[in-house]
């Protein structure tokens, strides 16, 4: 089991994105929208979806399957771009 | 910085760290040899998958009628091509045949073709390819002979002797419980290097009408069930994972035979020293019984489209054998997790398979039970129409279900199988066609019958002859 595979990773893993929460939060705040939890609830599926595409790019790289590689990375990067745009459109409006 | 700005900025910073993370997890969750389900692991920690979850009563194969045993004289193809090269002559026909073979291939002529295909074309056209081309699978070639050199040697006499300890003042020894037995009989067969193991009470429809050969039995006889046959339990490996995706050349089926058979002779010994009966059925050829039937009584999986049973753990990649025995067990149920929804519109196998073997139409009635039917004699055909190994494989290799145990298959797995509605396996057969496409079926054969000597997946770096020998 090599360390990117093992619980410590996700230990900091964890750490990274208590991090990005945080720093989200703040920024935010800063330009004066308001978190109600719907907004966090969708933040939070954006942040798994974007996860998924990385994870399963490199995933089918690690297993040499470079056609699931690129057609999956270029559909789920289709997919994580287009929510993304409508995301943040929902969570940036001020009320 | 101000705090404020400087937690902003670890935000950014902590999204890139974390995302090329995810990146480095993955390419490491995709080459992890631990994800190679099964593999020479001996203490049954893989067996993981919760069976009793997805038990069920009945099998998921159904009944329609009066059954009937296979004779394995005829309906194994493996039985039929000795006697029918050794004694066909052209001018006589089928009358040139022993009398059981005659009947069958005269009623079948168009398996008689097929297998007459063998000799008269495809081993001519196979020759002079491999002469052609050959060299390329010698690595392939040695690795497999290297597998199924250690073989170890059935008794050749029939149940009543062959099954029993040896030593006669060998007493029955007096177990506490089946269920006691039975999780003992599971723990031996794990130390022994099986990955799976189940339990089932034999159904006599699974023991062939007419045996195979070499087994200490009168072939020309009917063959009446042993009543010490009582129990089945089954035990198996998967193959190789690299060189499996490699098929149908580079793979080959003789380490997890070789594997198996061990197993299964060892557990055979195993409960003879308790003093009951046990008789190993084993790869190659060494059954008196069917085994695919039994490894979905004993739980084990559910058959598929391409007639091979799939399992939650390996998928289509398991090569089993079974151990008939009279020792009191407690069987296992059979598993529903979803095979046979998938299957229905997956079709996978039977679009990759080159001799059309697998059909893409319903499941028919078939000896009383109904099940998708298979071509042997085409299958067979195609192995003597490619190089490398023999056999051909190309059905496990595909079969959606025969993934490595990372993330990505283990979710689609469990989302096919949880899912009610059959929606997700619409959706992951697509992703299966897009994401994970094969050469077309032609290019498996050999040049001179069209094809390119393709394989589904590239060879592992350790069989790839050419990097290795001047040639």
């Amino acid at each position: 089991m090599s360390f990117f595979t093992s619980g410590l990773f996700w230990f900091i893993q964890g750490i990274l994105t208590t991090v990005i929460i945080m720093a989200f939060r703040a920024w935010m705040e800063d330009r004066n929208v308001i978190m109600f939890w719907w907004k966090w609830f969708l933040f939070g599926i954006w942040i798994i979806l974007a996860g998924f595409t990385i994870a399963f790019i490199f995933t089918s790289l690690g297993e040499g399957e470079s056609v699931a590689a690129i057609k999956g990375g270029i559909i789920f990067s289709l997919i994580t771009t287009i929510s993304g745009v409508g995301i943040w459109r929902l969570i940036n409006k001020k009320n | 910085m101000d705090r404020r700005k400087f937690l902003k900025a670890s935000g950014v910073a902590g999204a890139v760290v974390g995302g090329a993370g995810l990146g480095f997890f993955g390419y490491e969750a995709g080459r992890d040899p631990d994800s190679y389900t099964g593999w020479k692991n001996r203490e049954g920690g893989f067996q993981t998958f919760n069976r009793i979850k997805w038990a069920v009563d009945k099998p998921t194969y159904e009944k329609l009628g009066p059954s009937r045993r296979v004779d394995a004289r005829t309906e194994v193809v493996f039985s039929r091509m000795g006697p029918l090269f050794r004694n066909w002559k052209e001018e006589e026909g089928t009358k040139s045949l022993p009398e059981y073979l005659k009947k069958y291939y005269d009623a079948n002529p168009e398996i008689l073709e097929l297998d007459l295909k063998v000799k008269n074309e495809l081993f001519p056209k196979l020759r002079k390819d491999r002469d052609k081309y050959g060299d390329k699978f010698i690595l392939a070639e040695a690795w497999s002979d290297a597998m199924g050199a250690v073989w170890p040697e059935h008794s050749k006499e029939p149940p009543e002797i062959a099954d029993f300890p040896e030593r006669k003042d060998r007493k029955q020894l007096k177990m506490k419980s089946p269920e006691k037995t039975s999780k003992l009989i599971k723990k031996i067969a794990h130390q022994f290097g099986s990955t799976l193991v189940g339990i089932t009470k034999l159904n006599p429809d699974w023991v062939y009408s007419h045996p195979m050969r070499r087994r200490g039995l009168d072939t020309d006889k009917p063959f009446e069930v042993p009543k010490h046959w009582q129990y089945a339990i089954v035990v198996g490996v998967p193959m190789s994972w690299d060189p499996m995706f490699a098929n149908p050349n580079y793979g080959t089926s003789h380490d997890a035979y070789a594997i198996s058979r061990i197993i299964s002779v060892r557990l055979s010994t195993f409960i003879k020293q308790l003093g009951y009966a046990a008789r190993p059925h084993t790869p190659g050829t060494e059954y008196d019984l069917m085994v695919p039937p039994i490894l979905v009584d004993a739980g084990i999986g559910e058959q598929g489209r391409h007639s091979i049973v799939v399992t939650p753990e390996l998928g289509s990649n398991f090569r089993p054998a079974i151990i008939t025995t009279n020792i009191p067990l407690k069987p296992d149920k059979p598993i529903d997790f979803g095979v046979q929804d998938f299957c229905k519109s997956c079709k996978v196998c039977a679009e990759q398979c080159p001799s059309g073997s697998i059909t893409k139409g319903d499941k028919v009635e078939i000896r009383g039970y109904k099940r998708y039917p298979f071509s042997p004699a085409s299958c067979h055909n195609f192995w003597y129409s490619k190089l490398g190994n023999m056999g051909c494989r190309i059905c496990i290799s595909v079969c959606p279900y025969t993934r490595k145990a990372n993330w990505v298959h283990k979710a689609a797995f469990n989302v096919s199988a949880y899912d009610p509605t059959g929606l997700a396996d619409k959706a992951l057969t697509a992703m299966q066609k897009i994401f994970y496409p094969g050469p077309d079926p032609q290019d498996y054969f050999i040049p001179s019958l069209g094809g390119k000597n393709a394989s589904y997946r590239k060879p592992p770096w350790w069989l790839k002859t050419e990097d290795f020998i001047d040639l």
